[in-house]
């Protein structure tokens, strides 16, 4: 009797070709992205959609092709971070234009197309029991946005990841190899624990782990126009990968943030600096 | 998943897919050989977990089971189809617009309809086609 191997295709569902169609169509639309980077922690809350728009920022002011993908589907942020809420999907002669910030930045988040309000919802013949499908619909989501929407050429697409150091590896299955990760921690033994879990997760498979930001590497003080500890730990991480800066937290950063204001409205501040500084050394870690 | 008829020792092929009932698909698959037939009932979690996949069920233009490509959004998205909520004035689409539509996946076509309908309104057109689409594009620094 024939196993399973011997017998060509399936019989007519089609179901593995279309999921190749689809791996295709994604690779076609990176095909012009020189740099995938995915900036993850594994923790929540330790501002990686910030980081993500604002190096972003800094490198669109070096001249640099950047786009940002929210793949927070579940708690998008980018969308008000970047003012893109609100923003319209046309359609080109092919794909879906992407929404740009005033400087230039293309950004896909759910919450250009969700209100805050809502969540995001898929229709399910299993009547809820999301816990056995919801993970698998929404990678399938990612695929249709990375195969439907003009990417471009860029220098840089960067994946804004949403928490959980075991959605961090699913990325980087679903992505494949060519993926880099940027990952993000503050001075904070249990943020620290999680982002060395995330490091041990990936270390296993074959991507680049380009290095770790420490972001709210204590606070800038404007009125004293100093840097103050903002946590207890002195601590250094010992992630066992290189670190690319620290930035220290500032409530008018996160006013920017709030505001959907650009990283070239913000000042000449030490969180720029720092910025800056994080920038350089990832577009260096890329080369 | 392949199915095999064992007394011919022959891959069946898919004959049909019935529509979805309360979660449930009917895929009938025959032999070639001996035109056997069987019938596979998923149950809600298998027809789920195919769905999820983003994957059309059955035949390429063959009766639609799945609407795992359908917008998930549509009825957040007020003026969809699905939305319930048809704003006041109907906008055409010339054949041309509708074919660049088409060019999108299923589920962002809604909401792309909707918001280029609205910029159209707003700017006194109630007639999309692909000068419309393309001023919407600059007007948003696309």
């Amino acid at each position: 009797m024939k196993s399973y191997h011997d017998i060509v295709g399936d019989g007519g569902s089609g179901i593995l070709e279309q999921v190749a169609e689809h791996r295709t169509r994604i690779a076609d639309g990176l095909a012009e992205v020189r740099h995938l980077v995915a900036v993850g922690s594994g923790k929540g809350g330790v501002g990686k959609s910030t980081l993500t728009l604002h190096l972003a920022g800094a490198l669109r002011a070096r001249g640099l092709r950047i786009a940002i993908l929210d793949a927070d589907f579940n708690g998008p942020s980018q969308a008000r971070m970047a003012g893109v809420q609100g923003a319209l999907f046309v359609p080109g002669s092919h794909k879906v234009s992407l929404p740009r910030t005033s400087n230039g930045i293309g950004v896909f988040s759910m919450g250009s197309v969700i209100p805050e309000s809502q969540a995001l919802e898929f229709e399910s013949a299993a009547q809820g029991e999301s816990q056995t499908w919801r993970a698998t619909r929404e990678f399938a989501l990612l695929g249709e946005i990375l195969g439907s929407f003009e990417w471009g050429a860029l220098d840089l697409l960067m994946f804004d990841l949403p928490p959980g150091a075991e959605r961090t590896v699913q990325y980087a299955d679903f992505l494949g190899p060519c993926i880099s990760f940027l990952l993000v921690t503050i001075p904070s033994e249990v943020a620290r624990g999680v982002v060395a879990r995330s490091v041990a997760a990936l270390s296993k498979g074959p991507n680049r782990i380009l290095g770790y930001v420490e972001n709210m590497s204590g606070y800038y003080c404007r009125d004293c126009n100093a840097i103050k500890p903002l946590f207890m730990s002195s601590e250094t991480p010992r992630l066992g990968i290189p670190c690319l800066g620290t930035v220290p937290f500032d409530p008018e950063l996160a006013r920017f943030c709030d505001g959907g204001i650009s990283f070239a409205e913000l000042g000449d501040t030490p969180v720029r600096r720092a910025l800056d500084d994080v920038a350089q050394q990832l577009l260096e870690s890329l080369i | 998943m392949k199915f095999l008829c064992v007394p011919c020792d022959t891959p069946m092929k898919l004959q049909s897919v019935g529509p979805p009932e309360r979660g449930s698909l009917s895929i009938v698959y025959s032999c070639p050989e001996c035109g056997y037939e069987m019938a596979m009932l998923t149950n809600a979690y298998e027809t789920q977990a195919v769905q999820s996949l983003g994957v059309r069920i059955g035949p390429e233009g063959g009766t639609k089971t799945s609407d795992a490509s359908a917008c998930p959004f549509a009825a957040m998205i007020p003026g969809t189809e699905d939305g319930q909520a048809a704003e006041a004035t109907p906008v055409r689409w010339t054949a041309a617009a509708e074919a660049r539509l088409a060019n999108i996946p299923e589920f962002v076509r809604p909401m792309a309809r909707a918001g280029i309908e609205r910029y159209a309104r707003d700017n006194g057109c109630l007639e999309v086609d692909e000068k419309i689409l393309d001023a919407a594009r600059d007007f948003f620094g696309m």
